[in-house]
């Protein structure tokens, strides 16, 4: 028998620091929902970059989904990556960093935007602490394989986006001279669909065999989605800069056959799981592949057929976030919550005494109702949206709005127990 | 009963709180030892590398072990090698698996 020293070390982080990131999100997500709400016209106009709804985008991309998936890295690292986070301490200073200038640099969008570049010093610091600490725990994993290759590039895609975030706050503030369109389409791919697709399709392939207890499953489309997608990426990017615009429709043809890739895998390690009965909040993580998929298509569809429509496009990003990434969050959460705080309460008693299980700490039932009211709101919110039904967009935002609050509190719930 | 049948009745009691079963059914207990001092070296797998219940699984194997009366020293070695897999399961697991 072969055992190998280096995987037998303790992996466990200290809960407080992903715990503290999560709750963080919990916060900022129920207040990007309550700022979409009371500027619910906005919305239905398809009026994405006014300031106030850039706040709330800002506390939702920045403060949910950034804060959650570094929370959720602190955590998944050390286990995935069987390598210990680097500094623990740095892990605190990072968060109190970027969790104020998250704070700082969101309402100063919303309230005096020519401000916010002085908010974006501070989340860059925190986010440069966070991939320096990355780089450092990531350096000393044993074994690289594909997963390492997702991760490390949604880490220098979230790099470049940020630099392009800071790029584009220095450009309202003080007007230099840059291609400014080119510079906010460039951070908008790279920040959603670069950092935080990427990173899900990483750590997909070690958490759904997890979740589901795959064997036997050849994840023989990995390559070739990391390539696809990748190179979807940069042809898009150069579609941009350099007004290609032939290049356009190839590359979101590109990024469709990379996700699809993806999903192929994904559909072959859950026809090869033994538990037959998956739990519902993962089922909701893979329902958002299928969402992903279905988004992927309409953009290469809308691409091909010339459909610039700024209206569509605003929302089909919108609809990327929010069915796509936020809904992958939501599914995982359900899981990884549960986890730290089994690990930080029960894992020194078993074999001592009966523990519970996983599942007994959270509410699966009300899970599943707060996801079938996300997929409702949110469907409502599309069709609103798109026909531009003002009382539907206040009605569905209104939904979404008490459904965050209902999952924040169903997650908090989990450390009473 | 003598102390080998009573680690492995300690171990039934390790329950993996992700899956619901306990690491014996699970095939999870490769070999057990137990010397003439009465030390206990027990070699284990867990279903994947990067387990995130590899340090609380560890450790309840350690601890249930200890719990019984007599034993000495407790040695739990984790191997990747034979590799896990379904077969290792008990009847019992994966018709529990199925529901």
């Amino acid at each position: 028998m072969l055992t190998s020293p280096g995987l037998s070390k303790k992996t466990e982080t200290n809960i407080k620091l992903p715990l503290s990131f999560i709750l963080f999100g919990l916060g900022a997500f129920v207040l990007s929902q309550f700022i979409f709400f009371i500027h619910s016209d906005a919305l239905t106009n398809g009026i994405f970059r006014l300031p106030e709804l850039l706040m709330g985008a800002h506390f939702l991309l920045l403060g949910w989904i950034v804060m959650v998936i570094m929370g959720a890295m602190y955590q998944l690292v050390p286990v995935a990556f069987l390598t210990p986070i680097w500094s623990e301490k740095l892990g605190f200073i990072q968060l109190f960093i970027t969790g104020f200038g998250i704070i700082i640099f969101s309402l100063l969008l919303g309230m005096n935007l020519n401000l916010a570049v002085y908010g974006a010093i501070f989340v860059i610091v925190g986010i440069l602490l966070f991939l320096f600490q990355m780089l450092m725990t990531l350096r000393s994993q044993q074994q690289k394989n594909i997963m390492t290759l997702f991760v490390s590039t949604a880490l220098v895609c979230f790099l470049i986006t940020i630099v392009l975030g800071f790029i584009l706050a220095w450009t309202i503030a003080f007007g230099a001279t840059l291609n400014y369109t080119a510079t906010l389409q460039s951070h908008i791919l790279l920040g959603v669909a670069g950092w935080f697709t990427l990173l899900i399709f990483g750590f997909s392939y070690k958490m759904v065999p997890m979740f589901s207890l795959s064997h036997g499953f050849l994840m023989k489309w990995a390559k070739l989605a990391f390539i696809f997608y990748t190179l979807g990426l940069l042809g898009l990017i150069l579609s941009f800069w350099f007004k290609l615009s032939i290049l356009l429709p190839i590359s979101w043809v590109i990024l469709w056959f990379g996700f699809t890739f993806f999903a192929l895998d994904i559909k072959e390690i859950i026809m090869k799981r033994m538990k037959r009965k998956l739990d519902r909040p993962f089922t909701f993580s893979l329902l958002a592949i299928g969402f992903g998929w279905i988004i992927h298509s309409l953009a290469a569809i809308l691409s091909i057929f010339s459909i610039n429509n700024q209206g569509l496009w605003s929302w089909l990003i919108f609809l990327y976030i929010i069915c796509w990434i936020m809904f992958s969050i939501l599914g995982y959460l359900y899981k990884i919550v549960p986890f730290l705080w089994w690990t930080y309460k029960y894992s020194s008693k078993v074999g001592k005494s009966n523990v519970p299980l996983l599942k007994d700490l959270i509410n699966e039932k009300l899970g599943t109702v707060i996801f079938v009211l996300f997929t409702i709101g949110i469907i409502g919110l599309s069709i609103s949206g798109l026909l531009n039904a003002s009382y539907g967009v206040q009605l569905f935002q209104g939904l979404m709005l008490t459904t965050s609050i209902l999952y924040g509190l169903s997650i908090v719930n989990v450390l009473r127990k | 009963m003598n102390l080998f049948e009573q680690v492995k009745e300690a171990l039934y009691e390790v329950i993996d709180p992700e899956l619901g079963i306990n690491i014996v059914d699970l095939g999870l207990i490769y070999n057990i030892e137990v010397t003439e001092e009465s030390d206990v070296v027990v070699n284990m797998t867990l279903t994947t590398p990067g387990c995130p219940l590899h340090d609380s699984i560890v450790g309840g194997v350690e601890s249930a072990i200890y719990f019984i009366d007599g034993v000495n020293k407790v040695d739990v070695k984790l191997v990747w090698q034979p590799a896990w897999t379904p077969d290792h399961m008990s009847d019992k697991a994966k018709k529990m698996l199925m529901y």
